[in-house]
């Protein structure tokens, strides 16, 4: 078709139209769901994490990156998630959310974003959570460190700059949980 | 200062865009045949990702989080690099010819580079401050040319060698793209 | 010509991939495993026989001058679509393609898809056109994040055939992505030479 000012004008600004109505419409309609997937999201890894608690959990940012979660069971304290990070890791910023118990003990961890290798460093979503091994950090109450630092806990075989970062967040977390009780 | 320093490695050298992001793909394959090419084409990019970094940094923090707007970034963030990218061939044109001639044929080429629109969208993700984007962009872009000019050098190399016909021209490049990748995973845990 | 025969000609002799060598930065980013592969595969399918469709059907009320521009709108419309979607429906998915789902937008198959054919034929020879390439860029990713997921985990969608141990953990990072392209391409040149 020829290209005349007007009918330029009037197909970008007609198909602008049509565009922002069709993505405002969709928008609409996915926002909810979006929020609810977030909120599962969250609520499925605090699960994994903590003892059985039945509040509803509101986050409470304590430090950049640093978030915790207060859970109770009934009238009681439960524990405490708290959301950390390490920029330490192999390859850029590893971000993990530790679950404590009401007595400061280690529950559980769930590993947010990560950008380690993939076979090595990457085996940090479960390697510290391996029964019965030199590597399980559940049940613990103290800052912890890998075994080539002075500390007691045993490296992802091949990965010890990820351990590392893994237990540096481990550390902040505490830091933050401390903070928070006060 | 020190942070700054480190950005500015890591997104050379750590994290390169090409060979560890696998952004920019395109124009590292398809203008990597000779040197001089592969020098005005990572020029383009670093001008335009610095300027379309600023751009859509302001766009994003101004005018799509205060209005509730964030769904419409990607339409947005193109449009914009689409319209800087247009209106910087003309300013260029216009005010440096030295420069247009050098780089104007790689101009049109960056509105659908997904490098200029990545590193817009992974500054807004990671919600960068404005200095810190900036840098992080012409840091990104100084990785891409180092990636590029360093590609261009072994491939002017490649063509004099004798390889099976099956694998000549792009099949040859990517294995050799990817023997280069992995010398760059030896800067990781650095 | 007929509608098999434009949806064949982008699986196999106009495979985006492998003949077109068009759209390499997905291609290449996320293809580690198989399931990743065919999701981004299947994200793209999506948005260019919309695109295609759409394009088709406005061809002869845009102007030339404001061809692309329109293209480039249409597109980047469709996929901020794909992406509230899946935001919403398959979260997990959505995160693990991360920054290549908006970067659809830039993928050079559909502004070329678009200006090539669609601008040019039929809204049903352009769906068909859409679903042709979009179906062979779909099974080229596949195929290249089984044989990355397969020589680097000893698995293919998750099913392990051989130990993980002896995989060959380069095949999962970046440089494997590379030099697996490489080859399959190869071996295409290969069989179409032999024809």
């Amino acid at each position: 078709m020829k290209s005349t000012l007007r009918n330029m004008v009037l197909s970008l600004g007609g198909l602008t139209a049509i565009a922002a109505a069709a993505l405002a419409g969709v928008n609409l309609l996915t926002r909810e769901p979006i929020e609810a997937a977030r909120k599962a999201a969250l609520r499925e890894a605090l699960e994994a994490v903590l003892p059985p608690f039945d509040n509803d959990i509101t986050p409470d940012t304590i430090a950049p990156g640093i978030v915790a979660y207060k859970a109770s069971l009934g009238d009681d304290y439960a524990g405490t998630a708290v959301e950390s990070f390490s920029d330490n890791g192999f390859s850029g910023r590893i971000s993990v959310l530790f679950g404590f118990d009401a007595e400061g003990a280690v529950t559980g961890y769930r590993v947010l974003t990560h950008s380690e290798t993939p076979g090595l460093g990457a085996k940090a979503t479960d390697w510290f959570a391996a029964e019965g091994t030199g590597h399980d950090i559940r049940g613990s109450r103290k800052p912890l460190r890998v075994k080539a630092d002075g500390g007691d806990i045993d490296a992802i075989t091949g990965a010890t700059i990820t351990s590392r970062a893994f237990l540096e967040a481990l550390r902040s977390a505490r830091k933050g949980l401390k903070k928070d009780e006060k | 200062m020190l942070t700054y320093l480190a950005i500015i490695f890591s997104a050379i050298l750590v994290n390169n865009i090409v060979f560890a992001q696998f952004l920019g793909i395109c124009p590292f394959i398809g203008v990597s045949k000779n040197l001089d090419s592969a020098f005005g084409m990572s020029m383009a990019v670093t001008f335009v990702m610095a300027v379309a970094t600023a751009v859509t940094w302001l766009l994003q923090h101004y005018l799509l989080l205060p209005l509730g707007l964030e769904y419409i970034q990607t339409i947005a963030f193109i449009l914009v690099i689409a319209v800087l990218v247009q209106m910087l061939e003309i300013i260029i044109r216009k005010s440096a010819p030295g420069l247009y001639a050098a780089l104007g044929v790689y101009l049109p080429l960056i509105t659908t580079n997904c490098a200029v629109l990545g590193v817009a969208i992974i500054v807004a993700q990671k919600n960068f401050d404005f200095l810190y984007s900036v840098m992080y962009a012409i840091a990104t872009a100084l990785g891409f040319g180092l990636a590029m000019m360093l590609f261009a050098g072994i491939r002017t190399q490649l063509e004099l060698a004798d390889v099976p016909r099956s694998m000549r021209g792009v099949p040859i490049a990517l294995v050799t793209a990817g023997i280069l990748a992995m010398a760059f995973m030896g800067f990781a845990g650095m | 010509m007929n509608a098999l025969k434009v949806i064949l000609d982008g699986v196999i002799k106009r495979n985006p991939t492998f003949v077109l060598i068009l759209g390499m930065c997905p291609t290449l980013g996320t293809t580690s495993s198989a399931l990743t592969g065919l999701s981004m595969g299947l994200a793209t399918l999506f948005v260019l026989i919309c695109s295609n469709a759409a394009i088709s059907a406005i061809k002869n009320i845009v102007p030339d001058k404001v061809r692309i521009p329109v293209f480039i709108v249409v597109i980047a419309s469709f996929v901020t679509i794909l992406q509230m979607a899946m935001q919403a429906w398959v979260p997990a998915l959505y995160a693990a393609l991360g920054i290549f789902i908006p970067l659809i937008v830039v993928n050079c198959i559909l502004l070329g898809r678009a200006e090539a054919f669609a601008s040019k034929n039929s809204v049903w020879l352009s769906v068909c056109d859409g679903i042709g390439c979009g179906v062979g860029f779909t099974l080229a990713l596949t195929v290249i994040g089984a044989v990355r997921e397969l020589l680097g985990t000893g698995a293919i969608f998750g099913m392990q055939l051989y130990n993980a141990d002896f995989g060959a953990l380069i095949f999962v990072l970046a440089p494997g992505a590379f030099i697996v392209l490489g080859f399959l391409i190869a071996l295409f040149n290969r069989f179409k030479t032999t024809e």
